[in-house]
Parts: C-alpha cells; structure tokens; sequence
C-alpha cells in the first residue's frame, strides 16, 4: 500500500468526490474540445485527445472558459460521463458555473504543485468542504 | 455575499422552486468569483439551444432531463425593462436538406423558441447580437453568452459584461440580477499584457490572427493593444472572436479605439509595463500558417460567418461571387442572423449568392450543427479552431476573397 499523500487547498465548490486522477499542466475548453456525450477530449493536438474524462479527478491548469462549458458539463454529467471532481491551478468562472450548476466539487490554491504531487492514475480524494485533498499513488514497479 | 430583503426571500422559495434555484446559481457562483452583491442588469444573451447532433447517442433520459429544464427556463417572464436576446442555436429553423440538421431537434428548437419568445426572450439565434439591434451602451451591465460577443461588448461597446454560461444567463434575465465581479468592476478592466503591433493589418482576418496570437499569450488576462489604428465593426468582430478562442479573454483595450482606453496609459490604469510582445509581420504569417496544415488541396467546404456576417460581409461576399459557380461537391455557406439575411434578401445578395450555388443559413453554424466536411476553407479563425476537433476537418484560414476564389476552383489555390 503505497503512502497517502495530503495537500491542503480552497474548495471553490464543496462537494466530496473520489476517483482516478488525470493530470496535464494544460488547459483544456469544455466547448469544442470535448465530447459531451462520451466524455471524451477530442481537441486535435491537445495532450488528452481520445482520453475520458469521465469519474475522473482532472488536474490542469485551467479549464479555457466558453458560454458552452456548463451545457458540455451538464450533458456528460446526465449521461454519467462528467469528471468528478476538477483540481485548477486558475479558476475559470465558466467552469465554476458547470460545477456549482452540476454539483461537481471544485479545488484549487493548493499548498503543494499539484503537477509534482499527482500522477494519472492515482486515487484522489477530493473533500472540497474540508479543502483536502487525499492522494494515494498510483503501486509502481 | 449580502442580499436584500428581497432577494433573500426569492432564494428561500417566495417566488417558486426554480426560481429560487436561478438565485442559488447566482448567488453560490457570485460567491465563488468574490462578488459582494447582486446588482441590476439591463440586457442579457442567453443560451437555449436543443443539442442537436452534440448529444449524439445521448439517452432518451438524457434528453428529458436537459430539455424539461430548458422548458421550464422558458416558462417564467424575463424581467421586466431587461433586454434578452437568443444566442445561435445547434440547428437551422428553416427547411435544409442536410440530414445534419435533425428533424425531431428543428421541432424541439421551434416550439422552445415559442416559449422562449412568449416569456420575453427575442428569438435572435445569433452569435453577433449587436449585428441585430442589440448594441448596449458604455458601462451598462449585461449578462452575455458566447464568449466572442462578450469581448466585442467589453472592448469594443465599453459595455459590462462577465463570460456567461448558460445557467447564468437564463437566472440573470429571469431575476435582473447578476453578481458584481471581474469586468464589471473597474479595478478589474486594467489591462494586463501589452502587445505592440507593427503587422499591417490590411482585412478582417489578419485582426483575427492578432486575436489568436494575443489570446494564447493572454490566457484570463486582457491583453492591450497598441499601435494598431481603428478596426472596422467586421475586424473588431474578428479580433474579439478569436481572442476568445485561443485564450479566456473576456475583455481587450485598443489604445485610442476601447471606449474607457483613449490612450495605452489609460488602457493599463496608468501602470504600463515596460515588458511586451510584438506582433509583426513575421508573426502574422506564422499565425496564419499554424492553422493552415494540410495533407492537400482540394477543399469540400468554404465557410464565411464566423461570427455571424454582417450585412457589409453579404455585400462583399456576392460582389466576388456576381456571375461565377462554385465548384461541384463544395459547400459554401454563409452564416448570419435571420433579421441580417431579411436585409440581404431585400438588396439582391442572397439572390447572387444561390444563383452561385452558395447558401446562407440562418440561426445556427455548420460547425453548431456537425456538418461533417473533410476540409475546410474559412475567413474565422474561430471556426477554424473549433472545426478540427468538433467536425474532425483538416482547415485552411484565409482572407474573405482567398475563400471565394477556393470555392470556385475546388481547391485552395493560395492567397492569390
């Protein structure tokens, strides 16, 4: 059982949420640049292009705001495939909306570099009411 | 955040469920963004589209759900005094024989848009509102989606508006209340990288390319602009849309043109850094070419309106098609606002432009609706960036005439 790791943060939207992280220091646009339906990135060139982001903590820098960002969120969300939980280095107001609308808890201002801290495929608890995050990494060789 | 008397009691249920949400939304997102109050907005462009092909696949609970909220939106009034226009849709109202544009969805859209339009919302189905009458004073307050308009009204009109979502918009134009945050607020519209311009900047698309090239650089910042001399009303469109592509721009000052920026001193608040970006010609190419990569030349679709056109952009697009065709198997559409294709009806251009075998199309976007195309030739570096991921299309950037001349030939044949 490897360690857990605890690094401390503002929840911007609280809410409680756990899942497998996907981290990118990038920024990502709901509109345009990911499906709604599947959930699926589907920006062409963008780091996470044919990833899910479904049930998944997204650690990025920031979500690139658009008028559609709460309609892409509000749709994956219905169909179940909405990440569950966003950890931003900047806050974008549109996805904040997405979030506070869609009931998906939202980080950010850690204490730790969150792109050093977590990998892709690490369990993250996000606990936005508390504002903890709870990292166990992923069993490496 | 502190509410009135008032507005406490709409939160607590005294006007009904859903409007008691719309608060809750504006409320918990102003607390988020550091908004100390809720204040009065005097126009708004809201978001009420069915999702057309967007929710390909999507479950039929799915669709319930996401239209028994959109139909609920519309069955409260929008406040009074308040001006509420309809952003684009994901399909066109009028008959097209495309199978891209659902028939099942048209209907949904049209018996929303009855709704819509009984509750107070002006069924404008345009990404340019101010195109169409809706053009706000400097510092009025507004609630607008679509992030291109947002800029234009910021920068251009020197009116207030924050990026909205459609959440936001349809609480704000149901209640007259948005939280005070960001740009509405002046300490907040201070610029925050300055870029010199020493490109020349001839046409409508090489403002877009300064858009795309600041944006990146900006990120959520607000990028100032010196050197440059006063766009026309289709640069200005240009330059906004694509700031708001490449990077979340909200608001630009263009020294000496930006209502609030007479000069650059102005434009940062009388704090100008010493630090800045040149965009020259050089970078002016580069932008071009970087959304030009290409595996070949032929083309299967030439899409101008990107934002919707202007009546001055009809004009411009039928002189250079007047008496020529465009090439078999392409589709050259022309997207615009139903109130500009009226105008374009009555002084010849849409005439011109479907006898060339071109079409314009109202209410929406090929790009909003999926049309698939392989590759695309377009005078919006929005609609380049965005056609690559959502239609899955290789995409050529170039200016208005460049895109008739492709349209006729078949195939790109450069800048000409």
């Amino acid at each position: 059982m490897a360690d857990t790791i605890d690094i401390r943060g503002h929840g911007v939207v609280k809410g409680y949420a756990e899942g497998e992280a996907l981290v990118a220091d990038t920024t990502l646009s709901f509109w345009g640049e990911v499906d709604a339906i599947t959930g699926k990135v589907i920006g062409v060139g963008h780091p996470l292009e044919g990833i899910s982001l479904g049930g998944r903590v997204l650690v990025i820098r920031s979500t690139k705001g658009s008028s559609g960002t709460p309609m892409v969120l509000n749709l994956a969300q219905l169909e179940g495939n909405a990440p569950a939980a966003f950890v931003n280095v900047e806050v974008d107001g549109l996805a904040a909306l997405g979030c506070i609308v869609n009931e998906i808890p939202m980080m950010t201002e850690l204490d730790r570099d969150p792109f050093e801290m977590i990998a892709t495929g690490d369990h993250v608890v996000v606990d936005a009411d508390e504002g903890v995050l709870r990292v166990t990494p992923r069993a490496r060789n | 955040m502190e509410l009135t008397g008032e507005q406490q009691a709409v939160l607590d249920g005294s006007r009904g469920d859903y409007l008691a949400k719309c608060m809750r939304w504006l409320v918990e997102w102003g607390e988020v963004m550091g908004a100390k109050r809720l204040i009065k907005v005097d126009n708004t462009h809201a978001l009420l589209p069915v999702p057309n092909l967007m929710a390909r696949g999507a479950s039929k609970e799915t669709m319930d759900q996401y239209m028994a909220d959109l139909v609920e939106a519309c069955s409260h009034g929008t406040h009074p005094g308040c001006t509420c226009t309809v952003h684009a849709a994901f399909v066109t109202l009028d008959d097209v024989d495309v199978p891209e544009n659902d028939p099942e969805q048209v209907q949904m859209q049209k018996d929303l848009a009855v709704l819509a339009a009984n509750a107070g919302f002006i069924p404008t189905f345009t990404c340019a509102p101010y195109l169409v009458g809706n053009v706000p004073l400097k510092d009025e307050i507004l609630a607008w989606t679509e992030s291109s308009a947002v800029v234009y009204a910021n920068s251009i009109l020197g009116a207030r508006t924050t990026r909205h979502g459609t959440e936001s918009a349809i609480a704000a134009s149901l209640l007259g209340l948005v939280p005070e945050f960001g740009v509405l607020l002046d300490e907040n519209r201070k610029g925050t990288l300055r870029i010199e311009v020493t490109a020349e900047l001839e046409d409508p698309p090489d403002w877009g390319a300064l858009g795309y090239f600041a944006g990146k650089a900006a990120g959520l910042g607000i990028p100032v602009f010196n050197g440059v001399r006063r766009p026309s009303q289709d640069e200005a469109k240009q330059l906004c849309a694509a700031l708001a592509t490449s990077g979340g721009v909200t608001m630009c000052h263009i020294a000496g043109v930006t209502p609030e920026a007479p000069t650059i001193d102005a434009a940062f608040q009388g704090d100008v850094p010493e630090d800045y970006l040149t965009f020259d010609a050089e970078t002016l190419r580069e932008t071009y070419e970087s959304l030009r990569v290409r595996t070949g030349d032929e083309i299967d679709s030439v899409i101008l309106g990107c934002p919707h056109a202007s009546i001055n952009e009809l004009s411009k697009i039928a002189a250079l098609l007047k008496g020529k065709k465009v090439a078999e198997g392409v589709r050259l559409w022309i997207d615009t606002a139903r109130g500009t294709k009226g105008n374009a009806d009555r002084m010849g251009y849409t005439e011109i432009i479907e006898a060339a075998g071109g079409r314009i199309l109202c209410d929406t976007c090929p790009t909003n609706m999926r049309i698939p195309a392989k590759r695309i030739v377009t005078h919006g570096f929005k609609q380049a960036h965005y056609a690559r991921g959502m239609v899955g299309a290789e995409v050529i950037i170039a200016k208005t005439d460049a895109c008739i001349r492709a349209a006729v030939a078949g195939r790109w044949l450069g800048d000409g």
